[in-house]
């Protein structure tokens, strides 16, 4: 009985494993041309007014189409709009409209952009990330209950014709329309099914593809949108995004062939990836829109003195970070700005950015000796840090680092939400923050620090000439004017050391060879209307 | 019997709602002493905002009124939204994520019981023998070595390298067939070891030493008088054990990409995703009483000497 039973299961196991070569892909209808798509996590929504993550607007902005959109390379370029002429003091845009359709076949119109911009701001919607839309007029008291709806400075002055009033100048503001935060929704579809239009069988778009499904934890799936105004140029018929939030078993599923893409590559697995035999073709790794830094905490007597900031600033030795621990191709950072931002031709470095290390090594212990420390008496400090995988690897360098300067460093990690939340409260000595731009612009790094920011501004810095810098930029409507006094704001911050970047972010994408369309960029868009996949040669 | 029976469902179901009332306090107020909240991200929200969210989700109201509300919702069946996938409903995350759970937990746990009582019983026959360590190698190892390694292994060989299954996702049987594969081998380990140890014993008692003086056939008195109760330590462990594979794995649901409801429950746990937490352990709880008791009629089904009291 024993052997049969052996047999039996034997063959059965043969029978599943050797029989014609399965497709191990989602299913795709016969002669449809189906893009299977790693997109890191779970959406939290599919209301573009609910969700903050790349991971849902890659999903819903294949969907939404705002006033602009992206490029292949993902720079602005018209979208729904189709040109747009802005007033003399920068503060007034009137966007001209194209001809488009919702997927239900009703024309896209204005109001449909003054229906979303209100819903956003609209206190009882709390939209988390409605502050970014506080550059529109009384945006902010509109979002805190202080103004009415109609107080917003939107306008439809007709079907066609959107007029957005700003309470500054905002040369970025093409950039920021194409935002999710900005995205137009089906007024018609919201009015009748409340929180539910987001729902697969209410589900209604205007971009070049149309949400069916949606199981969570499985995948979301959307097909080709037939009223899509450019929909004979769009080659995908479907895409399924996956929630992979483990990225070596993506990894594997990328390289068999059942994903085509997977938006992320463990950090530590690039170099390995990259040598022949591997994947190096499927490997897209690219500066992103992000920067790893110190934050000094000014309430601590021993960070209040400017010379101790730079000391410990000056003695991270960047290049091994990145370099030997990180290698994903991370840039050191010497300024909070990531090289080729929009609106921004030349950042700021710190005065020792260029110095070799041992210089910067003997300055620093030059500064602290200056500042009173010294081996009789060293410093002693305490780095908060998150518990992620990318700190918990540098964190220790760091440490090493500052030893080497005769500081006495202490680590203390915590998981990220506790980490932020005793940033907030300034429970830290030096604190180890990452941020993410919003939008492609140098005010969205450089306002982190202005005393206004409040909770975010970690270490509360403080300083009225910065504050006045930034303050003047925003009314500053000559772009090239307005990227010099931004470029002199970040080189007083930089000066005064209130931070310590560490390196700018790369993003990290494995997408196979056989798709095509798809351009590196730093802001990390690939919207799949311009994505195809060819077949195997 | 029947009127035992009835008694005894009744008294145990008794129990259990007072049981069911403590797990869903104390897991509340666990909840809510965990640092930070579901909101809290790197991203600060304006004052008046996160004041809206709170309010609107209702926890701005002091914390034991916060308690009622909930207690009185899920009495009528309501376990509210999920604080985190603002498009979904805990039930609808629940409805969504149990049925994938369950077949790949029923499958494995299957499995492990028709392979582990099949080595545990060849073990147990010949005890000390060749075979008898081989299984109980095998089953240290299965023990020993953990899900997180024995997943990306058998992924290697059988999904990236011969190509015969698929790496991750749920598309169709055959992507099932690793998942369950792994989380079977851990049970396959510790089902053998009971039902050898149940069946040692087993056949050095009275009975079966008579039935073999009586000359019946070994099969028999294998399969039909030792097992029976060499499998009763089984059955009292299956029970929990059930709940436990039914409700899902984060490991297995993490490696393979399930939508199972293991993962919503440790991500929710993270994210301080109070309402989905809460509605993963009230079923999971509710799982463990129904399939204890129901473990504990099969004991006295199978062992005429206990009584249902």
């Amino acid at each position: 009985m024993l052997r049969n039973l052996f047999l039996i299961s034997l063959a059965a196991f043969v029978l599943t494993g050797c029989g014609q070569a399965p497709s191990q892909r989602g299913p795709c209808p016969a002669g449809k041309m189906c893009l299977e798509l790693g997109n890191q996590s779970e959406p939290v929504s599919l209301d573009p007014h609910k969700t903050q993550g790349t991971w849902e607007d890659r999903i819903i902005g294949d969907m939404i189409m705002g006033l602009t959109q992206d490029d292949p390379a993902g720079r602005a370029v018209p979208g729904m709009a189709t040109h747009w002429d802005v007033s003399a003091d920068g503060k007034v845009w009137t966007f001209h409209l194209r001809e488009a359709k919702w997927s239900d076949g009703v024309a896209v119109t204005a109001d449909d952009f003054v229906f979303a911009l209100r819903r956003i701001m609209d206190p009882k919607t709390a939209s988390a990330y409605a502050s970014l839309l506080y550059v529109i007029e009384n945006g902010q008291a509109v979002n805190e209950g202080a103004r009415p709806l109609a107080a917003l400075g939107v306008r439809a002055v007709n079907a066609k014709t959107l007029e957005i009033r700003l309470s500054h100048p905002a040369p970025f503001l093409p950039e920021l329309a194409k935002h999710h935060t900005m995205y137009p929704i089906p007024k018609h579809v919201v009015e009748k099914w409340g929180d539910d239009w987001t729902k697969p069988e209410h589900f209604v778009g205007n971009g070049a593809f149309k949400l069916i499904s949606w199981k969570l934890g499985d995948r979301v799936v959307a097909v080709k949108n037939p009223l899509f105004y450019e929909a004979d140029t769009v080659c995908l018929d479907q895409i399924s995004w996956y929630p992979t939030t483990d990225s070596n078993s993506a990894q594997k599923r990328v390289k068999t062939g059942e994903l085509d893409a997977n938006t992320d590559i463990a950090s530590n697995k690039i170099a390995l990836l990259r040598q022949p035999g591997q994947m190096p073709d499927y490997v897209r790794v690219n500066t992103y829109l992000g920067t790893t830094y110190l934050a000094f905490n000014n309430h601590v007597p021993a960070l209040k003195d400017k010379r101790v900031r730079q000391a410990l600033s000056m003695a991270i030795d960047r290049d091994f970070i990145t370099q030997k621990l990180l290698r994903g191709g991370q840039k050191s950072a010497y300024s909070f700005v990531p090289p080729g931002v929009a609106n921004y031709p030349q950042p700021a470095t710190a005065f020792w950015g260029q110095w070799p290390l041992v210089k910067r090594q003997a300055q620093a212990r030059a500064l602290l000796a200056a500042a009173g420390y010294g081996p009789g008496h060293p410093l002693t400090i305490t780095i908060k840090h998150r518990n992620s995988a990318d700190p918990m690897l540098f964190m220790p360098a760091i440490q090493a680092d500052w030893n080497e300067i005769g500081v006495n460093a202490r680590l203390e990690q915590n998981e990220g939400q506790i980490a932020y939340q005793s940033y907030r409260l300034r429970d830290f000595e030096v604190a180890d923050a990452a941020w993410i731009a919003d939008y492609n612009d140098a005010m969205s790094f450089l306002y982190l620090q202005q005393s206004a920011t409040g909770a975010q501004n970690y270490g509360d810095y403080n300083n009225p000439r910065y504050d006045a810098l930034l303050k003047a930029a925003d009314n500053e409507v000559d772009g090239l004017k307005r990227a010099e006094i931004l470029r002199k704001a970040e080189a007083i911050m930089l000066d005064d050391a209130p931070i310590a970047p560490i390196y700018f972010y790369v993003n990290k994408n494995l997408v196979s060879p056989q798709i095509t369309g798809w351009v590196d960029n730093i802001v990390d868009w690939h919207r799949s209307r311009y994505l195809c996949r060819k077949p195997k040669a | 019997m029947g009127q035992f029976m009835i008694r005894f469902l009744f008294r145990r179901l008794w129990v259990a709602v007072p049981t069911l009332f403590l797990v869903i306090t104390a897991a509340f107020f666990m909840m809510r002493a965990a640092p930070g909240n579901p909101f809290d991200t790197d991203r600060k929200l304006p004052a008046q905002v996160e004041r809206n969210i709170m309010a609107k989700y209702g926890m701005d109201r002091p914390l034991g009124e916060q308690y009622l509300t909930y207690l009185g919702n899920v009495l009528q069946g309501d376990l509210g939204p999920s604080l985190k996938y603002q498009d979904k409903s805990v039930l609808d995350l629940i409805k969504e994520g149990l049925p994938t759970s369950a077949v790949i937990g029923l499958s494995a746990l299957t499995l492990a019981s028709l392979i582990g009582v099949l080595l545990g019983v060849m073990a147990a026959l010949r005890q000390n023998k060749l075979i008898d360590n081989l299984a109980m190698t095998v089953a240290i190892l299965g023990v020993c070595i953990p899900t997180f390694v024995t997943a990306p292994l058998l992924v290697l060989v059988f999904a990236a390298k011969l190509g015969w299954l698929p790496t991750a996702g749920l598309n169709g049987v055959r992507s099932l067939i690793l998942p369950v594969t792994v989380l079977a081998l851990p049970q396959i380990a510790i089902i053998s070891r009971l039902t050898r140890a149940g069946m040692i014993e087993v056949l050095r008692s009275n009975y079966v030493r008579t039935a073999r003086a009586r000359g019946l056939p070994e099969h028999r008195i294998v399969f039909g008088h030792a097992l029976r109760a060499a499998v009763l330590p089984l059955v009292s462990y299956l029970g929990p054990a059930c709940a436990g594979l039914l409700t899902g794995s984060l490991v297995i649901e993490k490696i393979f990409s399930l939508p199972g409801l293991g993962k919503s429950f440790i991500i929710g746990a993270l994210q301080r995703d109070y309402t989905v937490v809460m509605g993963v352990v009230i079923v999971y709880a509710g799982l463990i009483l129904l399939l204890n008791l129901l473990a504990d009629i099969i004991y006295a089904l199978l062992d005429p000497r206990v009584k249902l009291s």
